[in-house]
C-alpha cells in the first residue's frame, strides 16, 4: 500500500467501523447549481471591453460519517466553473473555475453551540497553464448558536491568504418570525422565506458569488496588460431576486430564482486594475440533496 | 394495615433508600457519568442528546434534575400536571379522560381557525380523503374525516373517543395503525423499537413497562394510568394527542411512563419515563429526578448529520423548558 493510501484508509477506517455498526451514521450532501447572467457592459482601466455575459455551474458533495455524538466528519469535492463570454482582448478571464477537496468537521460543543471547521485545497484558476502557484486552501470557521426552534445566530469567518480581503467575518441570523415567514439572514444566501406549504417554499434575496483564482502566465499579454501575467483576481458578484423552492422528495429539493445582478466585479489587486460590470439579468436552477 | 406493620413498612421505605444511591442507580443506566446533587439543588438541570438509533424514525434525550418538593408529591404531579396555563410550551387544551371516556370528556375541543397552526390542522382535516391524508389516521377514520369537512372538531372528537376508548380496553393492543399518510405505522411498534435499542434504560423500566404491556405482555389491569389528551403546537402545526401517564412505586422511588399512543400529525408516539427517588434539597425533602424522551417521527428518517444533531439539541431545550415550568406550577401549587 502507497503511503497516500494507507493515509486514506487511516482516514476512512472509522467511517467503515460506524457505517458497518449503524448504517444511518453517514449522510450525503449534493449540490448542483446551474445559472445564467445575460450581458453587462463592463469597463476598467479606463476603458469600456463591450459586454460579457456569464454561465457557471457549481457541483459539490460531501460525505459525513459520524465519529462521536457530537463529531462529524466532512469529507468531500466541489466543482465550480464560471465561463464568460469576453469581447476579443478583453482583459477579463474567459474561465475562472475551482476544483477542490472538503475536508471538515462538524462538532457540538455546547448545549446550544455547533461548530464548523472546513478547508477546501484545490485548484483556483483561469486554468490556462495550472500550476502549484493555482493552489489554494481556503479555510472556513462557522458557529451557530440554537437560541430556540425558531431562532439560530450564525458567525462566521472566511479565510484565505491569497485574497485582498484575506479575513472576512459574517454574522447571519435565521429567525422563524411567524409561522409562515423566516429570515434567512445567512451568507451567502440571505434570504425572506414565505412557506406557501409544506412543499413549497417563496424566497426573496441575494446570493454572493466570490473567489479568489490566478489567471496564466499569459493572461495579461495576450490582452495588452502584460502586468496582469499570472496574477490573482477577486472575483464577486451579487444577485438579487425572488425564487421557488420545491421540496420534490423529503430529501430532494429544486430551487429556480431569477432577478438581476446589480455588481460584479473583476479585481486585480496587485496591481490595481479593476474591471467592474453593469447591471444585468439572471436565472438560476439548483438542485440540493441529503441522504 | 396494623400500626405494627405500618411501622414495618416504613422502615423497609427507609432502610431500601439508604441501601439505593439514588445517582449510583441513575449512573447504571443513564447517559449520565457525574451528578453533582449540590448543582442540581441549584436548579441546574442535566442533558444529553441520545446517540443515534438504528431505528431510522428515533430519537432521544436524558435530562436529569432536583425538585424541591418530597418524592411522592412529585410522582403525583408528574402524572397529573396540566402545562396548559404556560403559554412557552404552546399547549392550548390539555384535559383528563374519565374512564370509560366518552364524548363530553372532549367538549372542549375547540379550534379557533385565526391561527396558523389550527388552519393548518383544518385545512389538512378538509383535504383528506379516504386514501391518502397527511394526518395520522387509519383508512376507516379518513373516510369518517372525509365525510364531515363541515364539523371538523366534533369529528376529531368522536374519532380521539373512540381511539381512547380503545386503548382503554385493550392498551397498545388497541391501538390502531396509521394506513394512509405513506407506509403503515403501528405507534406501539414504534415505541418498543425504540425502548429495546436502549436496553440499561428498558431494563431499569421492565417492571413499569410491562405492566403496561409495551414489552410484548398483557397489561395489568390494577395499574390504572391517567388518560388525557391535549391540542398542542408542534413545529408551527397543531397537532391532537392521547396519552396516558403511568405511575408505578418501586420501594423508595417512583417510576412513571408517559405514553402518546396516539398523535395526529408531524410525529407518530412517544414515551416519556421518569424516575423520581427522595432526596434532600436545601435541607429539606425533595426529590431527584431522572427522565428519558423518546420520539418517533417520519421527519427524523431525512433528517442526517449537523441537522440531526441540532434537532437532537433544540429537542433537549424544549424539554428543559418544560421541566421549569413543570418545578414552577408544583411550587405556586405546594
Amino acid at each position: 500500500m502507497t503511503r497516500s493510501g494507507l493515509i486514506l484508509a487511516l482516514v476512512l477506517a472509522p467511517c467503515a467501523a460506524v457505517g458497518a455498526a449503524d448504517p444511518v451514521s453517514i449522510s450525503h450532501e449534493f449540490d448542483a447549481a446551474y445559472s445564467y447572467v445575460g450581458g453587462a457592459r463592463t469597463r476598467g482601466a479606463g476603458m469600456v471591453h463591450g459586454t460579457v455575459d456569464e454561465h457557471s455551474a457549481d457541483v459539490k458533495y460531501v460525505l459525513s460519517p459520524q465519529i462521536t455524538n457530537n463529531l462529524l466528519l466532512r469529507l468531500g469535492v466541489e466543482w465550480q466553473r464560471f465561463s464568460f463570454g469576453v469581447p476579443d482582448r478583453a482583459p477579463v478571464p474567459d474561465v475562472l473555475q475551482q476544483i477542490s477537496a472538503v475536508i471538515g468537521v462538524d462538532y457540538q460543543i455546547a448545549d446550544q453551540w455547533l461548530v464548523r471547521a472546513e478547508v477546501q485545497p484545490g485548484v483556483y484558476s483561469d486554468f490556462r497553464d495550472v500550476g502549484w502557484r493555482d493552489v489554494d486552501a481556503p479555510l472556513v470557521l462557522g458557529a451557530v448558536y440554537l437560541a430556540d426552534e425558531d431562532l439560530q445566530w450564525i458567525f462566521g469567518l472566511r479565510v484565505d491568504v491569497r485574497s485582498q480581503y484575506p479575513v472576512l467575518p459574517a454574522v447571519g441570523v435565521r429567525w422563524k418570525f411567524a409561522d409562515q415567514w423566516t429570515l434567512n439572514a445567512v451568507l451567502p444566501k440571505p434570504r425572506l422565506e414565505y412557506d406557501v406549504n409544506d412543499k413549497v417554499l417563496l424566497y426573496c434575496g441575494a446570493d454572493l458569488e466570490a473567489g479568489t483564482y490566478r489567471v496564466g502566465e499569459q493572461f495579461g499579454r495576450d490582452r495588452g496588460e502584460p502586468a496582469l501575467n499570472g496574477e490573482l483576481v477577486d472575483f464577486s458578484e451579487i444577485r438579487l431576486g425572488p425564487g421557488c423552492s420545491w421540496k420534490a422528495t423529503p430529501d430532494v429539493t429544486i430551487e429556480v430564482d431569477a432577478g438581476y445582478v446589480p455588481y460584479r466585479s473583476f479585481d486585480f489587486f496587485d496591481p490595481t486594475i479593476v474591471y467592474r460590470s453593469h447591471t444585468a439579468p439572471y436565472a438560476q436552477i439548483a438542485c440540493h440533496a441529503r441522504f | 394495615m396494623s400500626k405494627w406493620t405500618g411501622w414495618v413498612a416504613a422502615l423497609w421505605v427507609v432502610t431500601s433508600a439508604m441501601a439505593q444511591d439514588p445517582t449510583a442507580t441513575i449512573k447504571g443506566y443513564s447517559d449520565f457519568r457525574q451528578i453533582d446533587l449540590s448543582r442540581l439543588g441549584g436548579g441546574e438541570i442535566l442533558s444529553a442528546r441520545g446517540a443515534l438509533m438504528k431505528f431510522r424514525n428515533g430519537i432521544a434525550g436524558q435530562t436529569c434534575f432536583a425538585v424541591a418538593a418530597p418524592a411522592p408529591e412529585v410522582a403525583r404531579h408528574l402524572q397529573t400536571w396540566d402545562p396548559a396555563p404556560y403559554a412557552d410550551l404552546k399547549v392550548y387544551a390539555d384535559h383528563a379522560l374519565h374512564v370509560p371516556c366518552d364524548s363530553t370528556d372532549f367538549c372542549q375541543l375547540d379550534f379557533h381557525p385565526n391561527e396558523y397552526p389550527i388552519r393548518w390542522l383544518l385545512e389538512q382535516t378538509a383535504v383528506t380523503t379516504p386514501a391518502r391524508s397527511a394526518l395520522n389516521v387509519s383508512r376507516a377514520e379518513a373516510a369518517r374525516l372525509a365525510a364531515c369537512p363541515q364539523k371538523p372538531a366534533g369529528c376529531w372528537a368522536q374519532l380521539l373517543c373512540d381511539r381512547a376508548s380503545a386503548f382503554q380496553q385493550k392498551g397498545l393492543a388497541g391501538v390502531q395503525p396509521y394506513e394512509v399518510a405513506g407506509d403503515t405505522v403501528a405507534p406501539a411498534y414504534q415505541l418498543r423499537t425504540m425502548l429495546l435499542e436502549h436496553i440499561a434504560v428498558s431494563r431499569e423500566f421492565e417492571p413499569l413497562l410491562r405492566a403496561m404491556g409495551l414489552l410484548g405482555s398483557e397489561p395489568v389491569r390494577s395499574l390504572v394510568p391517567f388518560y388525557y389528551w391535549t391540542l398542542f403546537e408542534a413545529d408551527h402545526h397543531a397537532t391532537l394527542n392521547l396519552g396516558a401517564v403511568y405511575l408505578l412505586p418501586a420501594g423508595a422511588h417512583y417510576q412513571l411512563a408517559d405514553v402518546q399512543y396516539y398523535v395526529s400529525n408531524d410525529y407518530y408516539a412517544s414515551i416519556t419515563l421518569y424516575e423520581v427517588w427522595p432526596i434532600q434539597v436545601g435541607g429539606q425533602a425533595g426529590s431527584l429526578v431522572w427522565r428519558g424522551d423518546y420520539f418517533a417521527a417520519p421527519s427524523l428518517a431525512f433528517t442526517k448529520g449537523t441537522e440531526r444533531i441540532a434537532y437532537g439539541a433544540l429537542m433537549l431545550q424544549d424539554i428543559k423548558k418544560e421541566i421549569r415550568d413543570f418545578r414552577e406550577d408544583l411550587r405556586k401549587n405546594r
